[in-house]
């Protein structure tokens, strides 16, 4: 049986990660998402590692790859007017388009919400940008990896004692691609029960900080907000990563009550301590957290991280080990659960990718095709989808409309 | 017709771990009507605060305010027969139903698909939890920070070239927001096809999974270079840096296209440093990093953090401030663009919250009402809704179901 999104088409003019993230998710869910891209201004994540051999190329880029897999791609110059009035052809025959150019580009291309609308009245447009369409700062720039700092996340972040730090990635544009999707398939909801399509203004910088409501709410109630903290937890102790035997080997543990942390003296041979004054309730262990932690660890840097996850779920207490990406990749747990996707890609072969973190009973969900390589689809959508004679195509590539 | 985009749907949300809790809120502030079912001690997020002045309680924790707006509440204790038959009842004239209990819990509470279907053929439900229903760690114990771990995103977070710092934790309950958002997601996916004549199902949400889908180009790295990752994100360009400012504030001095870097290099007025070789592109500076980044360290200390984002942002160089949360709920950006909601409260007053991540041209996101006090809606549901007398209710509640 088909995805839920069967039927829709997805006028794709997103580029770097956001936008396509976004995307994707149609994807996943059956949409076809066509890309609308240029040789003259290769999309940026294109041109991010990891390559094969470590060797740049706009068609292998794993970063790329990862966050376009099951769409089509297309070239088409926009800023020549031939373009422009071609992908208005593929709005007219979509459902949903989608740009994530810096404010105020897709008005110059002649390709805003407006104009979208005299050809298809009912189209669903999102614009997604760093700072929303609206506001003083409107036509600031923006990528992924600022909206960890400008979110307030850095600032929450850090060990203690020392500055703000960032997250490890872009978690910005993960974060506004899943929001965006959701906020399409909503759109397309009330378009099936109104025949009204709309407009969505999707601020980066607002949805990186609605992941953090709570955090807010310490200013809104009591003025301070909570100060850098490592790996510990204002409700659980011990809480942490502790190093564990090995170079760089490390292990997470959270114990989130009394229990768990009887269970855990257990494990590591110290039942004295669950008796131990300093550490009888979560707030005593709190106060006592240093020395805690010295406890724990004194166990854990003899361990290997594995063996001492068993150990410890077996009694009942959450932990695990930070996993490395390759652990990630061959993980045991992941390993049958058809997650992973490896499709046969044209010039990367079959790599392994992450695939779909939700899994439908009735109508399970599959990723199609590997990403697609610039231009791929040329043939399906000038040809197939918008009729146009081989004649056409040739001389759209001559007058460089199709670059 | 509708005013809201989801007007009209009803979602049961059972949920204790705060990713249901989400994925339920981006339902309901879109319009979806969403009861919330409780156990009788409520919610756990009524006991995380913050609490206004510090002072513990129930209907005050700003976790749960935040997490449970636009939401109906009930209190039910479906780990008795009774409780269960009342949940049946609201799930068979709901929509879809939402939960976060894993796989052995929810198996005990009568919590599963095959006892969600009997009561309603249609409905899609949704179980979001750790690691799935299925494979050899689902039962194991997990919170925020292990759930970071088994994903792959605690080991790239951390202190580059000081090998005594841990992984480090992004704040908050990151795993449970990505559990939540890919749960309002596939529901909303589930529902939109059921509305075109698909079927109900069961939709098994793994967070693991959700934050292996988000690690940026880390997974790539092993398919593709066979290498392995190391912390702080093994940044394959270069500048892209927190350093703190004369005035003693932070600045995110990042640089992602070429085009930005020679504007930087303008307003830095062409220190000799990016002349060298070692500057030359934005991959070999960040080969050259460690180098290069007390020079940029030391010119970026002669400014005030705001002095240097304004002059970066007027020649489009993608500087960011780190925002305190003080400064953010202060932003002019953001009060010109109505981000910050107040939302009054019964029992806790009004409280500014964060708002709407997106604006919706026809449909407005909206905050129609705060989140509720702990069984407040307990007669409007049980009695309005299912149809069950005030005496039943009462004795209900003499047997602590309710």
């Amino acid at each position: 049986m088909a995805g839920p999104l069967n039927g829709i088409r997805v006028a794709d003019f997103t580029w770097v990660w956001a936008g396509p993230m976004n995307t994707m998710q149609l994807a996943h869910m059956g949409a076809e998402v066509i890309r609308m891209e240029t040789s003259n201004r290769i999309c940026a994540i294109r041109m991010l590692p990891p390559w094969p051999k470590g060797e740049p190329h706009p068609n292998r880029s794993g970063y790329f790859n990862q966050y376009n897999q099951g769409k089509r791609a297309i070239l088409l110059d926009l800023s020549k007017a031939e373009g422009a009035a071609i992908a208005k052809r593929i709005v007219e025959m979509s459902d949903v388009a989608v740009e994530n150019f810096a404010a105020g580009v897709i008005d110059k291309l002649g390709l805003g919400y407006d104009e979208l609308r005299k050809v298809n009245d009912d189209i669903i447009m999102m614009s997604m940008s760093g700072y929303g369409a609206t506001g003083p700062e409107k036509d600031y720039v923006s990528y992924g990896p600022a909206q960890v700092p400008m979110s307030g996340l850095s600032s929450l972040t850090g060990y203690k004692g020392w500055g703000p730090m960032h997250v490890g990635m872009s978690y910005g544009d993960p974060t506004a691609g899943l929001h965006a999707a959701f906020a399409l398939i909503a759109a397309l909801f009330y378009r099936d029960r109104t025949g009204k399509g709309q407009h969505i203004d999707m601020s980066q910088w607002e949805s990186s900080m609605v992941v953090l409501g709570e955090a807010f709410m310490h200013p809104v109630m009591n003025g301070a907000s909570p100060e850098r903290d490592g790996g510990h937890d204002p409700h659980m102790a011990p809480h942490n990563v502790y190093r564990c035997a090995g170079e760089d080997r490390w292990l997470a543990i959270g114990c989130g009550s009394d229990e768990e942390f009887g269970a855990l003296c257990g494990v590591i041979g110290k039942a004295a301590l669950a008796t131990d004054a300093r550490f009888a309730t979560i707030a005593d262990r709190k106060a006592n957290e240093e020395a805690l932690d010295a406890e724990v660890e004194a166990w854990t840097s003899a361990q290997d991280p594995f063996e001492a996850t068993e150990k410890l779920q077996a009694a009942g207490v959450a932990a695990y080990p930070p996993l490395v990406n390759q652990e990630v990749m061959e993980s045991p747990q992941l390993a049958g659960r058809d997650f992973w996707v490896e499709h046969e890609h044209l010039e990367v072969g079959v790599r392994r990718h992450a695939g779909i973190p939700w899994h439908f009973s009735e109508t399970p969900l599959s990723v199609k095709r590997a990403a697609p390589v610039m231009g791929q689809d040329n043939e399906y959508v000038f040809g197939e989808l918008l009729g146009m004679s081989s004649d056409e195509i040739a001389g759209l590539t001559e007058r460089e409309v199709i670059k | 017709m509708p005013d809201r985009a989801l007007e009209g749907l009803t979602i049961i949300e059972v949920g204790t771990r705060g990713a249901a809790s989400y994925g339920a809120k981006m339902l309901a502030d879109l319009g979806a009507d969403v009861i919330k079912v409780e156990p009788p001690a409520g919610d756990p997020d009524r006991a995380l605060g913050p609490f206004p002045g510090g002072e513990a309680h129930p209907d005050k924790s700003g976790t749960y305010l935040y997490l449970n707006t636009n939401k109906l509440g009930v209190t039910l204790d479906i780990a008795t027969e009774k409780g269960r038959e009342v949940l049946g009842k609201l799930a068979a004239k709901a929509d879809a139903l939402i939960h976060d209990y894993p796989p052995a819990e929810a198996e005990a509470l009568g919590l599963t698909y095959d006892v969600i279907r009997a009561a309603n053929p249609d409905i899609v439900m949704t179980s979001v939890t750790p690691f799935g229903q299925t494979g050899p760690h689902k039962d194991f114990k997990a919170n925020d920070l292990t759930m970071q771990g088994a994903g792959g995103w605690l080991w790239i977070n951390g202190w580059p070239g000081n090998p005594d710092m841990p992984p480090l934790k992004a704040y908050g309950r990151q795993p449970s927001y990505q559990g939540g958002v890919n749960a309002a997601l596939a529901t909303m996916g589930a529902l939109f096809g059921r509305s075109r004549g698909g079927p109900g199902q069961h939709i098994d949400i793994s967070i693991q999974e959700c934050i292996a889908a988000i690690l940026e180009f880390v997974l790539p790295i092993w398919s593709y270079m066979d290498t392995r990752v190391v912390r702080y994100g093994q940044r394959p360009l270069q500048p892209i840096d927190t350093f703190q400012c004369k005035d003693g504030a932070w600045i995110f001095v990042l640089c992602i296209e070429e085009h930005q870097w020679e504007r930087l290099v303008d307003l830095m007025e062409t220190p000799e440093w990016t002349t060298w070789g070692v500057s030359e592109n934005r991959f070999v500076r960040a080969s050259n990093w460690d180098a290069l980044r007390p020079f940029m360290e030391e010119w970026v200390s002669q400014w005030n953090a705001d002095d240097l984002y304004r002059a970066a942002q007027a020649r489009r160089i993608p500087f960011a401030p780190v925002s305190t949360l003080g400064e953010l709920l202060e932003s002019d950006h953001l009060k010109a663009r109505g981000f910050f909601v107040e939302v009054t409260h019964p029992e806790a007053g009004t409280l500014k919250h964060v708002g709407a991540p997106y604006k919706l041209s026809e449909t407005p996101w909206e905050i129609r009402l705060p989140a509720p006090t702990l069984g407040q809606h307990n007669a409007e549901i049980f009695g309005g809704r299912l149809g069950l007398s005030a005496a039943e209710i009462e004795s209900l509640a003499t047997e602590g179901v309710v």
